[in-house]
């Protein structure tokens, strides 16, 4: 007769675990159509949103005040947004279609951090001219895995300055910390399919020419030259310097839609379209230490805290985040503590479609959130 | 002594009045009064009336342990289950009278600050200016980039003339003298602008202007807020960019200006024909660089103001979570109190030596800000349903204040109307709202969520006008109590 309750262990009440967020503090308008991507800078001052109206627009995260917007060419829609990291320049990438661009968004009252910007980009021009340009733009033996261009004048003078063009549709985007190197996954880009590009020599390699799965996401390895890549069922994470395969994890899902890599570099959060959100640690086993189904449907997108803060979010078609703590132990015996700290609502789904994006702010216990109704959301 | 209550008579309590007020203070011999349990508000309103024999009725309310008496005495001993037994200590207070609703003035974008000049405000004190009612001026920063000055039928009386290079965002302004105002935003830049009026004048066809007269530069990040102290000559600006600015409004003190950080030098307005585009309106006013920027926020700073009594001293609020004290003339932060939340505004209460800290939390925290003060918070303020991004202190009143709150509404406290806190808010001494002022522009609608549309940027709170908010509705509101 003992209280089976009793033999699970204690997890501390959210109320001990604050803060975290808990209530819509403001909202975003101004996209048409749905949101799809979003990230708050690096200093934590602004908020870039891309969208299906094909704009990437750039608001002040205190205020919800739009600053500044681009629309790309074209009808396509923009399908990710993220900053370089670092506060010394201010550099956003953003993709729409086939093409990434590299913007420097002109904001009032910053010319030196502009200057800085501009300079970042427009080294590898140089690069590229000095070395013939051979490694990715000149007539070389095999097709170029991507053209670096000049935008043209109409998007340099709004701050984009370069446009890089692969082979497919980009729809993940992920820096690099020392911001040199940015990965893109295009999920029907086949040998293409996972590109890394080296800012300073405006080059871009392919070093997974025989992917077996389609692409889904790709993520470098926060501290260590590791670096991770989610097909539809598998993680893999490869050493980048000797290029090898390290581990193949095995999340249990039908389908990942996300990942992310906890700041400390052992854990890992999976998010899938069949509702599930797994936590792995590396250290532990290639199957999840723990797996939560909250959601009523897909979960879009997971991510988290990377200032510090014990927390992580994900976002779900269902139109809600779920807001928790996530406390990882230096102790490689001990287990990372995990409890369900919020459910946030407030976006409308359309068509099916609720939350598709999740940022944190880079210090405090706040969270922003991309809707399918055309709005985002800061959470605090 | 005994307390019958013989059968048939009214029930009895014995109250003790007591009051902050030096002006309105007990003669010397009063002790307790027994007075019936039914009395409330109004009977013991004349009752003090009675006592100080004022010579016209000053409308008072009653605080019982940190409660406004809002029923009769009766009724409050049984709610709060205290004896009739016992001697009520019983507060009376200046009532604040109901805000009622009295006009909005219509802008064309949202709007972030206001300021008042009238014959109580500080900008008219400097200036030795008499204001005479019905002339003062109201003073407005928009979104859009605008400056504007209102008479108080709501009359448009000027918009300022458009900077060198663009509009962007102003977040804060004030009034320095009748005849100059500040202003900071997005731009990163704090602006001295003129103001002329010449109604007096023998040209009825002249109109009133504000056109710039100082630019100073230094900041790297746009302008949260920013305080004036006209006896000193001084700016305080808070910026994104972690530090406080220390400006001097006099163009012959102050030092070169940065250039590098001159609009006309960013990288993006290379093109010859933008630069043709946004150079014509006025050539640059003077420029200068800052007197000081003070580090040591480790985050935005939100607000920065004079000491009350000495604009030697400076506060400051940040996101950092901290309140930092600084010694002006040494430019040194000579002390740092660490709130649990981040800091959003902030307001030094003259007369009580506290500070009051709008969070993003939505609460205010109340702060002694005395190295001596033992706790951190003397006092929180609860009610707003979003963060807490302005705070104005009631004229002459040292203990009422006004918030203004990304809910969509403002609230109006008195720091004395207090009780304990529970243990599920960490202890310490709670105070709830007077009185909750919506915005109109709703017609009586519920706030959107997140206060979409309707949230307050900035209160003003005048002795002549009334409360003043600025808000995402595009609209100063004026609330007054009659
Ligand atoms: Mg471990």
């Amino acid at each position: 007769n003992i209280d089976p309750e009793s033999l699970l262990p204690k997890l501390p009440s959210p109320d001990e675990l604050r803060p975290f967020p808990t209530a819509c503090s403001v909202v975003f308008r101004g996209h048409e159509g749905r949101v799809r991507s979003l990230a708050i800078d690096p200093s934590g001052e602004y908020l870039a949103t891309g969208g299906d109206d094909g704009t990437v627009r750039l608001w002040q995260l205190r205020t919800g005040r739009q600053n500044w917007s681009v629309k790309f060419s074209g009808d396509e829609a923009v399908n990710v947004v993220r900053w370089r990291p670092g506060t010394e320049a201010f550099i956003l990438a953003a993709a729409s279609g086939e093409n990434i661009f590299l913007v420097s968004p002109p904001i009032a009252g910053k010319p030196d951090v502009e200057r800085s910007s501009r300079d970042v980009l427009d080294a590898g021009w140089g690069y590229a001219a000095t070395n013939g340009a051979s490694a990715t733009n000149g007539p070389a033996k095999k097709e170029a895995a991507a053209k670096w261009t000049r935008p043209g004048p109409q998007l340099e003078e709004k701050g984009v300055l370069v446009k890089i063009t692969v082979r497919s549709t980009v729809k993940v985007i992920n820096w690099h910390r020392r911001g040199e190197y940015f990965s893109t996954v295009s999920p029907q880009g086949q040998s293409s399919a996972i590109a890394i590009h080296t800012l300073s020599k405006h080059l871009t390699q392919l070093p997974f020419r025989r992917l077996k799965g389609l692409a889904q996401s790709a993520q470098f390895h926060p501290s260590k030259p590791i670096f991770f890549v989610a097909t539809q069922r598998t993680i893999r994470s490869y050493d980048l310097a000797r290029r090898e395969l390290l581990k193949i994890l095995q999340p249990g899902a039908k389908w990942i839609s996300s990942f992310d890599i906890h700041p400390g570099g052992d854990n890992l959060i999976v998010g899938s379209y069949d509702r599930r959100l797994l936590w792995h640690d590396l250290d532990l086993s290639t199957r999840p230490y723990k797996t939560l189904r909250y959601h009523k449907k897909a979960i879009r997108a997971v991510r988290f805290h990377q200032g510090g803060l014990p927390l992580f979010a994900d976002a779900s078609d269902d139109g809600s985040l779920q807001i928790f703590h996530g406390k990882v132990v230096g102790d490689l015996m001990e287990n990372a503590t995990i409890v369900p700290l919020k459910v946030l609502r407030g976006h409308q789904v359309r068509k099916e479609l609720g939350v598709l994006d999740v940022d944190w702010h880079p210090k405090q216990p706040w969270c922003v959130s991309a809707g399918a109704d055309g709005t985002c959301r800061l959470w605090q | 002594m005994s307390n019958p209550t013989p059968a048939g008579d009214q029930a009895k309590v014995r109250i003790q009045l007591t009051t902050r007020h030096a002006d309105l203070g007990l003669p010397q011999d009063t002790g307790p009064l027994l007075v019936s349990t039914s009395l409330r508000r109004i009977q013991l309103s004349s009752l003090v009336n009675n006592i100080l024999s004022t010579p016209r009725p000053v409308p008072f309310e009653f605080l019982i342990s940190g409660q406004f008496l809002r029923t009769s005495i009766d009724d409050f001993l049984t709610r709060n289950g205290i004896s009739a037994e016992t001697t009520l200590t019983v507060e009376y207070v200046r009532a604040l009278i109901p805000p009622t609703y009295v006009a909005s003035f219509e802008h064309d974008d949202w709007v972030s600050s206001v300021d008042v000049l009238s014959a109580s405000s500080p900008a008219a004190g400097w200036a030795g200016a008499d204001i005479a009612a019905g002339q003062e001026k109201i003073l407005s920063g928009s979104f859009d980039g605008y400056l504007r000055i209102w008479d108080t039928s709501g009359q448009l009386v000027a918009t300022s003339s458009p900077t060198s290079h663009g509009q962007h965002p102003i977040q804060s302004t004030k009034f320095l003298s009748p005849t100059k105002l500040v202003s900071a935003g997005d731009d990163c830049c704090v602006r001295i602008w003129n103001h002329s009026n010449p109604t007096n004048t023998d040209n009825p066809s002249a109109t009133a202007s504000i056109t710039p007269s100082l630019e100073l530069y230094g900041h790297h990040g746009a302008i949260n807020a920013i305080s004036v102290h006209a006896p000193t000559s001084r700016i305080l600006s808070a910026s994104s960019d972690h530090t406080l600015g220390l400006w001097s409004t006099q163009k012959s003190s102050a030092p070169a200006a940065p250039s590098d950080l001159f609009p006309e030098n960013s990288p993006s307005l290379t093109s010859s024909n933008k630069r043709r585009k946004i150079s014509q309106p006025t050539p640059p006013p003077p420029r200068r660089g800052p007197l000081s920027l003070l580090t040591g926020h480790a985050q935005q700073v939100s607000s920065a103001v004079f000491a009350p009594n000495d604009a030697s001293v400076a506060y400051s609020a940040s996101w950092d979570h901290s309140l930092k004290t600084w010694d002006l003339p040494t430019v040194t932060c000579v002390d740092t109190r660490t709130t649990a939340h981040p800091l959003y505004s902030l307001l030094a209460l003259s007369g009580i030596t506290l500070l009051a800290a709008g969070t993003s939390a939505r609460h205010i925290t109340l702060i002694d800000p005395r190295t001596s003060a033992r706790s951190i918070a003397a006092l929180t303020l609860r009610g707003h349903s979003n963060a807490v991004v302005a705070l104005a202190q009631e004229p002459g009143s040292w203990y009422g204040l006004v918030s203004g709150s990304y809910d969509g509404s403002c609230r109006v406290w008195d720091v004395r109307s207090v009780r304990p806190g529970g243990a599920d808010i960490g202890g310490g001494q709670v105070g709830e709202s007077v009185y909750r002022i919506g915005r109109e522009s709703l017609g009586g609608k519920r706030e959107p969520s997140g206060g979409e549309g309707v949230r307050v940027f900035g209160v003003c709170w005048d002795k002549q006008l009334g409360i003043l908010s600025a808000g995402e509705d595009k609209r100063v509101q004026v609330n007054k109590g009659s």
